[in-house]
């Protein structure tokens, strides 16, 4: 058997990662299927963006937790034997991913910014990054099956095709887990508003006080955008949740504006805004690393240059 | 045959904007014939080093040190200079960590290590404000020291302790209004009655003056003695007859307090007697050997700030098209910091080592203390001119080096006094 | 072979004339029986990796990246692990283990995390051991716990490694073991032999339970890790470390993942400049109108 399967438990990033899944089983010569375990009126929807096969997992239980599913996911895994299987690198996925992986004994390749199958040698090459986003390493994977996390928004959501055709398995119930899931609590939807702005606004360092916020927020509106931040923002001064971090370990956005205002630019931060179309910095320190990274540099102060743009841009 | 390595690495490697510590092995070959020019009684200096590594433990503990000054000091620097401000709350984290009593044996509350890593805590504090490694400096390896080496268990338990705990700050008091280098023009005198010593007489100059909780105060006893004839005292912040005098405004080290200490029939118990009658001048003089080292280590600290600031700026600054680092009479004021640091580094270290060692070093400390200082101001001013006007002004690093390095001439020994301490070993 | 077991709960010695391994299988046996039986506190083994310090990776002339001068420290997320292992020794009383793998160089890595408070460390160490696959890292440290520790209750991981931030040590050595993973957690407490621990997700937070022994890994927003004193790093190499080497160890066999290219991460961009004045901030509007990317 073969395959490209893909696993996420978020329609979005499922519509992504079909895109992939599908270019590279047209290379691989073989199928995608799709792992469901929401809304089984999802099958359809997941058929017309180019499964095809939904294989089903029955819901579960309030207080079970996603980790149920990992020996029913391996199980079926060790049976079908998929070339590869793709993850949505979100909290959840990456964990299930590494989990599945162990028990499979497969080849995991985390964070991945791009694959592509080598037809010469019959091999997925796949693209990541390392030292906090200094280097980008290509790596092949072994084993059997490569299984891989893909970060959201890395690849567009697929077309759609009405009325494709599919077919729909369902797979055997998983039994409890040892982990219990006793209470969710939602978090407001900051975080999502951001990874999906079109124009983005971050503060740094060089923001003086929480107060000073509000001028930011005042530019960010103007521009029509998204307020994000810099770890240091959020983890040492709490002056905005740790969901607003941009960088390598928190939200990668890909806005076609993104400013930063009294931002450094280091390389973790700056990883996390690579795929922007236009970066534009203010920062009053000339040597700052982000002048090196954007397109259009104001250096000055940016008390001065805040409330200057704002006026500008409202003419 | 000696072959000394790395000398190239070493400009290399401290050339760079991250200072890394670097490895040398220095191989002595015992059986080295005696050179047309040598006499049996003159053996080469330093040729008695070896194996120049750090320990891990020492490394870590750089580290360690680095990471507490980005946090904690490197943010409040600039504003405690400008304020003139002790900062009380960094001295409070300091003490937590176990930082103020470095040298000082477990037992009596302090860290137990040896001399050479108090040195590296102190160059790594004053790399990012020469005011708080000068004053850890004075507290723990002069005031700290001296009650350590001279001091009864009595008197450690209750002096030592806490001031190795960092819950008290240590000052020493000896210069004078009119004795400066010339200590045995100091007038204050000491006078048994009874129970107690009754201290009369005027301080100045005293770092941590208005600070500290414990001073050490010379004073004679025997003015008949002449050089026997000083003792020490420890003097409690709450010994009647003590009052703070004028406080000092300062060009450099301002958040470093100094004040005058004036002593108006100041009473101290008889047991609060440091070592001897008459020890004083001796007991000085070996306060201020290891004392000399710490200043050397606040040089390098000031110099490797100065070095960072002055590459980083040459290679940013743009003139004519291109940094100015490119520029040979930049890289050439660079290259010759560099190289002094380097110098620095290794007098420095290897007077320390000798103190650990137990060997001889009063002359090593003192061409330590000279050097250092003398390159800390050289280098100070030259890192002011490669920034040119921005150097010039408030909120530029090497504007407080600057400042801070010229007093590194003049305290703990001027450096004339250094040089007749050197010129008076080496001319036996 | 005989076995006498006493009512106190120690046994005694086997009288055996059973060849040499089989004796050796039988006393093992036994000790692990009085371990179980006597077991005194409770115990966390955090996990840490001895990684470059990025911050000292330089850019060759030809764009490339330079190692020369790189220093080496504990990983960030890891630094998270041992403090939390730590400040279950320090709330709770329980026994804060550290183990890593990696070269012999190490070996300062390992007085670092014991400087941190750990108790003992565990260390694992060959010149092969430079570039280690998440896989084969997760099988030596399953393979020392297994054997070696053998007793825990809890074991720690930071999110990710420094250097190659793959996030997947933790939840396979939980699979290699045997026990429950939770990943990505912000806090945590211990209450009756139950984890009960709040994890990030997508959507928000959520609160979970599972029974010790388990293995988490951990958020930087967890704690603060401390910088160690002069005294701790001093008592540190005092501290007792048990060093295993690569033959005490299964195979490691080959990783399944092979790097072919390590080349510095580019970003060109056009490094427009513009000034303060009214005029210039006019044209750095115009700019980003020009572009498209604001109305």
């Amino acid at each position: 058997m073969a395959g490209v399967w893909i696993v996420s438990d978020n329609r979005g990033h499922a519509l992504e990662l079909l895109n992939i899944g599908r270019q590279l089983a047209a290379k691989m010569g073989t199928c995608v299927s799709a792992l469901l375990y929401k809304e089984r009126k999802e099958i359809e929807d997941y058929i017309n963006y180019g499964a095809d096969e939904v294989m089903l997992l029955p819901s579960l239980s309030g207080e079970q937790s996603l980790e149920s599913y990992v020996p029913v996911i391996s199980e079926e895994a060790r049976k079908g034997d998929p070339d590869l299987i793709l993850f949505a690198a979100t909290p959840r996925g990456k964990n299930m991913a590494a989990l599945i992986a162990e028990e499979l004994n497969a080849g995991l390749v985390s964070s991945c910014m791009a694959i592509d199958f080598n037809y010469g040698n019959k091999t997925l090459v796949m693209d990541r990054l390392a030292y906090g986003g200094a280097a980008v390493q290509k790596v092949t994977c072994s084993a059997r099956p490569a299984m891989a996390t893909i970060p959201p928004r890395t690849y567009e959501t697929t077309m759609r095709e009405m009325g494709r055709q599919g077919h729909v398995r369902e797979l055997p119930p998983p039994s409890p887990s040892p982990i219990k899931v006793i209470e969710r609590k939602v978090k407001e939807r900051e975080a999502k508003d951001l990874s999906e702005a079109r124009v983005v606004v971050c503060v740094g360092r060089g923001m003086e006080k929480k107060e000073d916020l509000t001028v930011a927020r005042e530019l960010a509106e103007v521009l029509g955008g998204a307020i994000g931040c810099t770890r240091p923002i959020a983890e040492e001064f709490h002056w905005l949740s740790e969901e607003l971090c941009i960088g390598l370990s928190g939200v990668q956005v890909k806005p076609d504006l993104y400013l930063g205002v009294g931002v450094s630019g280091q390389v973790q931060h700056l990883t996390g805004i690579r795929s922007t179309k236009v970066i534009a910095a203010v920062n009053k320190d000339e040597n700052a690393p982000i002048f090196k990274a954007a397109d259009f540099g104001i250096i000055g102060d940016i008390y001065d240059v805040m409330p200057k743009l704002i006026s500008e841009l409202k003419k | 045959m000696c072959s000394i390595v790395s000398a190239s690495t070493a400009f290399f490697l401290l050339s760079n904007s991250n200072y890394s510590v670097e490895v040398f092995l220095v191989h002595v070959n015992a059986e080295r014939p005696l050179g047309r020019n040598d006499r049996l009684d003159n053996k080469i200096e330093g040729m008695n080093v070896m194996d120049f590594k750090f320990t891990e433990e020492q490394e870590l503990i750089r580290k360690n040190v680095r990471e507490f000054c980005e946090k904690n000091v490197e943010p409040i620097a600039a504003e405690i200079d400008e304020n003139s401000r002790h900062p009380a709350e960094l001295f409070e984290k300091l003490a937590r960590g176990g930082w103020m009593g470095i040298p000082i044996p477990q037992e009596y509350g302090g860290a137990g290590a040896d001399f050479l890593t108090s040195i590296i805590v102190v160059e790594e504090l004053s790399r990012s404000c020469a005011s708080t490694g000068f004053t850890i400096s004075t507290h723990a390896g002069i005031v700290c020291t001296m009650v350590l080496l001279f001091g009864t268990e009595e008197q450690k338990k209750i002096y030592l302790t806490p001031m190795a705990e960092g819950k008290q700050l240590g000052a020493f008091a000896l210069t004078e209004p009119g004795a400066g280098t010339d200590v045995m023009a100091v007038t204050t005198a000491a006078v048994l009655d009874g129970n107690d010593y009754v201290i009369n007489g005027i301080k100045t100059f005293t770092s941590n003056g208005p600070t500290a909780g414990t001073y050490l105060v010379f004073a004679w006893t025997d003015k008949s003695a002449g050089r026997k004839g000083m003792s020490t005292f420890i003097v409690p912040r709450e010994a009647p007859g003590l009052r703070v005098g004028e406080h000092f405004k300062k060009m450099g080290l301002r958040s470093s307090q100094t004040s005058e200490m004036i002593f108006k029939d100041c009473r101290v118990p008889k047991n609060n007697l440091l070592g001897k009658e008459g020890a004083g001048l001796q007991m000085a003089m070996a306060g201020f050997d290891g004392g000399r080292i710490g200043i050397a280590a606040q040089c390098i600290g000031i110099l490797q700030a100065a070095l960072d600031e002055s590459i980083r700026y040459s290679k940013e600054r743009v003139q004519f098209g291109s940094p100015i680092a490119r520029n040979q009479a930049i890289a050439w004021m660079i290259a010759d910091m560099a190289t002094d640091l380097s110098a620095t580094r290794f007098l420095a270290y290897h007077a320390a080592w000798l103190k650990d060692q137990k060997l001889p070093f009063s002359k090593e400390a003192a061409m330590a203390k000279l050097y250092a200082s003398e390159a800390a101001m050289r280098h100070t001013v030259k890192a002011v001119q490669i920034h040119g006007g921005y150097g010039y002004c408030k909120g530029a690093k090497v504007e407080r080096l600057m400042r801070d390095a010229k007093i590194t001439e003049i305290y703990e020994g001027t450096s004339e006094a250094q040089r007749m301490v050197i010129s008076g070993a080496v001319l036996r | 072979m005989r076995v006498r077991q006493r009512r106190s709960g120690w046994s005694s010695l086997v009288l055996c004339s059973a060849e040499h391994l089989e004796y050796e299988a039988c006393l093992k046996i036994f000790i692990r029986k009085d371990r179980k039986r006597c077991k005194f506190m409770p115990s966390a083994i955090a996990c840490f990796k001895w990684v470059v310090d990025e911050a000292y990776i330089r850019r060759g002339p030809s764009g490339d990246l330079d190692f020369s001068s790189v220093d080496f420290k504990i990983g960030e997320y890891d630094r998270n692990a041992i403090e939390e292992a730590v400040r279950l020794k320090e709330t709770l009383g329980w026994k804060a283990v550290t183990v890593t793998a990696g070269l012999p160089e190490a070996a300062k890595g390992v007085k670092d995390a014991l400087s941190r408070g750990a108790d003992e460390a565990y260390f694992i160490a060959d010149s092969s051991f430079g570039n280690l696959d998440s896989s084969q890292t997760a099988l030596i440290l399953a393979e020392v716990i297994r054997a070696r520790i053998r007793e825990y209750d809890l074991i720690i991981c930071g999110e990710g490694s420094s250097d190659f931030y793959a996030q997947q040590v933790g939840p396979r050595l939980a699979v290699k073991l045997g026990i429950p993973c939770i990943s990505f957690i912000e806090k945590f407490l211990i209450e009756n032999s139950q984890l009960i621990a709040e994890r990030r997700v997508e959507e928000g937070v959520e609160v979970i339970t599972a029974p010790l022994p388990a293995l988490v890994t951990v958020l930087p927003d967890i704690n603060v890790p401390r910088i160690p004193g002069v005294r701790d790093t001093l008592m540190a190499g005092k501290k007792p470390t048990v060093k295993i080497s690569k033959d005490e160890l299964p195979p490691i066999g080959e990783p399944p993942l092979r790097t072919i290219s390590f080349k510095a991460s580019k970003m060109e961009r056009s490094c427009e400049r513009f000034g303060t004045d009214t005029a210039e901030i006019a044209r750095f509007v115009g700019s980003l109108r020009k572009k498209g990317v604001i109305g």
